[in-house]
């Protein structure tokens, strides 16, 4: 399908002729996507969309999205765009580039919310938010992130998630461009009594516009929403030092920054629990350890040593002190403490000596030293080393990603993600890190009880046989899970799955039904189904 | 090496777009966090380091054709490099900025030209300067000065104008501070005089590769026949030419900018300031001085795996990340004059915002290439400093240009005009 003269004019009289363009190498840059070479497809582009449109207002987006109503067409927006989840997922889908409507409206104070719009970055706000003495919650996949995106359209767990929430917990009021073309103002917006609550006086739509999950680019354009921010005890810019790549920031009196290693898994699940009990730690997560068990202690050496690269890996793997570090750092995590008073992070401290001593964990002794303090400091408040991710192979593919209580994971997810990922790293088309390659937000909500594990597969997106390798793995992976009593993840939804095998993953989610009350909110909320098909919901409704 | 060599880089891009941004950790404001000047100008995705590799993919796939926006993709772009710094926080083997350079000579090869470029490439073809004049005006700022003419006379140490001073008559006090500092401390320099001929270096940037390979072998022909052993330059693009590219075809010379020639002079004690600029100055790093002032670390080697599909390279491969630039000197220098204070913008090193003027932007869109001045001007006003201070003649002509448009008050210099007040 190729946009009518007609429809692709009536889309450049709302934006202007410098903000659409339906060229071939235009449109091909939005195709392209991470993962995407996973999919049935084989490619690394995503279906081509008919144009690209940068709308600079909520009254423009509101304007694209009823004309697609008036021609029966699709549209899809994205804010930064990461992942095969931003692009079209099938044919026939107008792109919406929200960069154009970029400005961060507000930061109350007094109230501890900023309003932004949806091309403002996880990092952009950080910074603004700490010279008023507050932080935001930065997910998972890095400060280089949407804001808005995260609050509205994904899941939304982050390092941080323990002590500044989930992104889904953190969504105050918001402006919504609904799939009809109306305009909704959630929450106290919506009662003209400002941005500061998400649930009234006014709609209180959190649930039906994002959910758990998150709408995904197929439920309308959020165009403005108030986020809750959170104390910073730390300084109003926090300096960095180091060359490039071994940035790092000195630790402030009142901080603390981590690797706690324990003697079984059973244990480490006990630290968690102890932890969310004691309320300490201002971040809390497993990060290294998402470049596997077997390489993490050596790679991260680059950001300690600017003049390392990847090429020294083996080298660094058979020093002494990595050797120790990969012993000792079995089953760890991160742990950043931060003190708003001295007694306070005098508190912290004791607790967890504490926790240590009741569980046999301990500090990781190579990880306390001063340079790998302040890189792990660093790393974990600004999530600004994201990109460590694609670091070893090319690229990576999350699996197993599932959330749950700290025993369930490591009793039940744990075994079979290390069982499916360590006999296909044996086979060789996928990086051999280990069978722990797993990365886990000790938190997936704010205080604590439900974390994440999210077992890292690295394969070359170059080499034809890796991705082969890949998909091998994704597939097993996500068996596993379904034998587990456990739904795919993010390895169904790159490798584009059939409408049955994906009905049956989701039929092992924890609360199935939600999947048929997203597809009657779908029916309701998007009459004409102008959203991208990436919505998650059944094809039918089944309860 | 070809487009068509760095496929992998292609497919190896995650398009996390973290080469939109200064390096993530850097951010220290809302302001101030975009580190590409195309994608904030151009908009679409596709005017990013990222979008630019896909584009690059899809042509070499045969998804897309030669388009009239195809060519402002792969032009519209000062090829600054910061984006390829921000992607190697990460990534040892992402090579962005190599993709966009590619993809212009790869252009050029197919005669997917821009006219703009074209009227400049055949002035330099014909007249061996990027600045449309008569090779015959090429010495004049040189007029009266007694210095040794390397035409005829050898020495151990070649000034090399480059052609924006050469033929920039604001400039050419430039060019004579430095060759009379460098007298004054007893070196044996001489100039190439009208003889001089471009570095070659822009023709690089805008993917003529063949009009660089000539003007490098005759300067490096030049130079030699002159016993030449030192090669000094006060142009940042010239620097990077002679100092990155050079050296890949040979070339051993010694290549110092003249700010790091001046920041020898003064630690040895060979200029010594004598009077106070009481001035709050900031300080831009022209890109091919900063990010891309890291010397040219010769390898041949092959990417190998380990551990299944661990990406490595054998022998070890360096990575130019612009960590190691010319930044310390500048600085040093700045800090030594009596009175002078020294305020950072927030994006500086090798995270610096671009002046605008490279890559062929300023040739061929104007507006684009002043438009990125002023965002650095914005930068440089909102520190409080009076000055905007660059050691490119380049970068200071586009300040000056854009201040001129824009009643900007902020005061303009090159480095060196500042040690030559305070001598």
């Amino acid at each position: 399908m190729t946009l009518s003269r007609e429809v692709y004019q009536a889309l450049e009289d709302i934006v202007g002729p410098d903000n659409i363009s339906d060229d071939p190498a235009t449109l091909d840059s939005y195709a392209f996507q991470w993962v995407a070479e996973l999919s049935q497809r084989g490619s690394k582009f995503m279906p081509r969309p008919e144009a690209a449109l940068l709308p600079g207002s909520t009254e423009e987006v509101q304007a694209i999205v009823r004309t697609c109503n008036r021609y029966k067409i699709k549209c899809k927006a994205f804010s930064t765009g990461w992942g095969p989840y931003a692009a079209p997922k099938t044919d026939g889908v107008i792109q919406l580039d929200l960069r154009r409507m970029d400005r961060i409206l507000e930061i109350d104070e007094k109230n501890m919310f900023a309003v932004v719009e949806p091309y403002v970055i996880g990092g952009q706000l950080q910074a603004e938010a700490m010279k008023v003495g507050l932080n935001t919650h930065i997910i998972g996949a890095g400060s280089s992130c949407s804001v808005i995106a995260a609050c509205t359209s994904f899941l939304g767990p982050g390092p941080d998630s323990i002590y500044m929430g989930h992104s889904s917990e953190n969504l105050l009021a918001m402006e919504w461009v609904m799939p009809t073309g109306d305009i909704l103002r959630t929450g106290s917006l919506g009662s003209g009594a400002g941005w500061f609550c998400g649930e009234g006086p006014g709609p209180s739509l959190r649930g039906i516009a994002r959910g758990r999950r998150g709408a995904w680019g197929g439920l309308g354009v959020f165009t403005k929403c108030a986020v809750k921010l959170s104390p910073w005890p730390g300084p109003a810019v926090m300096p960095v030092e180091g060359v490039i790549p071994a940035y790092n920031s000195p630790l402030p009196e009142n901080f603390r920054a981590y690797t706690l290693a324990f003697p079984t898994w059973e244990s480490y699940a006990d630290a968690y629990n102890k932890i969310y009990d004691a309320e300490i730690g201002y971040i809390a997560h497993r990060q290294f350890n998402l470049l596997g068990e077997e390489v993490w202690p050596a790679y991260i050496m680059r950001f300690i040593d600017p003049t390392k690269t990847t090429d020294d890996l083996e080298e660094l793997l058979r020093l002494p002190e990595i050797q120790k570090l990969k012993v000792e750092g079995r089953r760890s995590f991160q742990l950043v403490l931060a003190g708003v008073t001295p007694r306070d992070i005098e508190y912290q401290k004791k607790a967890l000596n504490e926790i240590l001593v009741e569980t046999g964990g301990r500090i990781v002794s190579k990880m306390a030293e001063p340079a790998m303090e302040r890189f792990t400091l660093l790393y974990l408040i600004k999530m600004c080393f994201k990109e460590i991710n694609m670091g070893l192979a090319g690229t990576y593919i999350g699996t197993f990603a599932q959330h749950g209580t700290p025993d369930f994971l490591v009793s039940h997810l744990r075994p079979a993600a290390e069982e499916a990922l360590g006999r296909h790293q044996r086979k060789g088309l996928i990086a051999d890190t280990g069978a722990d390659s797993m990365m886990a937000a000790v938190s997936g909500i704010g205080g604590g009880g439900d974390c994440t594990f999210e077992q890292f597969c690295h394969y070359d997106p170059h080499n034809k046989e890796s991705v082969r390798g890949a998909l091998a793995y994704c597939a097993d992976a996500a068996r596993a899970a379904r034998e587990r009593g456990m739904h795919g993840g993010l390895e169904d939804i790159a490798r584009e799955i059939s409408k049955e095998e994906l009905e049956e993953s989701r039929r092992h989610a924890p609360q199935p039904i939600i999947y048929a009350f997203q597809r009657k909110i779908k029916e309701a909320f998007d009459p004409n189904d102008i959203g991208d098909g990436s919505y998650i919901a059944t094809e039918e409704v089944k309860y | 090496m070809a487009l068509e060599d760095y496929r992998a880089v292609m497919e190896r891009c995650a398009r996390g777009s973290f080469c939109k941004w200064i390096p993530l950790a850097h951010i220290k404001s809302w302001r101030f966090a975009k580190g590409c000047p195309s994608i904030e100008y151009g908009g679409f995705h596709s005017y990013s380091a990222t979008g630019r590799l896909a584009v690059s993919l899809s042509l070499l796939e045969g998804r897309i054709n030669y388009t009239d926006e195809l060519l402002k993709i792969a032009y519209k772009c000062q090829v600054c490099g910061a984006c390829d710094v921000s992607c190697k926080v990460c990534r040892d083997v992402m090579e962005t900025l190599e993709v966009i350079r590619a993809l212009r000579v790869k252009l050029v090869e197919d005669g997917q030209l821009l006219p703009e470029h074209m009227y400049v490439i055949e002035n330099l073809r014909k007249e061996d300067n990027m600045m449309m004049k008569s090779k015959a005006e090429r010495g004049k700022w040189a007029e009266g000065l007694d210095v040794k003419d390397l035409t005829k006379e050898s020495a151990e140490v070649v000034f090399h104008a480059g052609c924006h001073i050469s033929f920039d008559e604001d400039q050419w006090k430039l060019a004579r501070a430095a060759v009379n500092l460098l007298k004054n401390a007893g070196i044996d320099v001489g100039i190439m005089g009208k003889d001089e001929a471009c570095c070659g270096g822009k023709a690089y940037d805008m993917g003529y590769r063949g009009e660089f390979t000539k003007y490098a072998q005759n300067n490096i022909e030049a130079w030699n026949r002159a016993g030449v052993k030192i090669v000094v330059t006060s142009c940042s693009d010239g620097y990077f030419a002679f100092n990155r590219l050079y050296p890949q075809l040979g070339s051993r010379f010694e290549v110092l900018h003249t700010v790091e020639f001046i920041h020898r002079l003064i630690k040895k004690g060979k200029i010594k300031f004598s009077k106070t600029i009481p001035m709050r100055v900031t300080y831009h790093d022209p890109c091919h001085l900063g990010r891309m002032g890291e010397p040219y670390i010769p390898w041949e080697g092959i990417e190998k795996k380990i551990r299944g599909q661990i990406i490595v390279h054998e022998p070890s491969k360096p990575i130019m990340r612009g960590g190691n630039g010319i930044y310390k000197q500048p600085r040093e220098v700045l800090r030594s004059i009596p009175g002078l204070e020294l305020i950072e913008m927030e994006r500086v090193k090798e995270y610096s915002w671009c002046c605008g003027a490279g890559g062929g932007v300023k040739e061929a869109y104007p507006d684009f290439s002043l438009w990125t001045a002023k965002e650095r001007l914005e930068e440089a006003k909102a520190t409080g400093a009076e000055a905007i201070v660059s050691a490119c003649p380049w970068c200071e002509r586009n300040f000056i240009d854009t201040s001129n448009g824009n009643g900007e008050r902020m005061k303009i210099y090159d480095i060196i005009e500042l040690v030559q007040q305070a001598i």
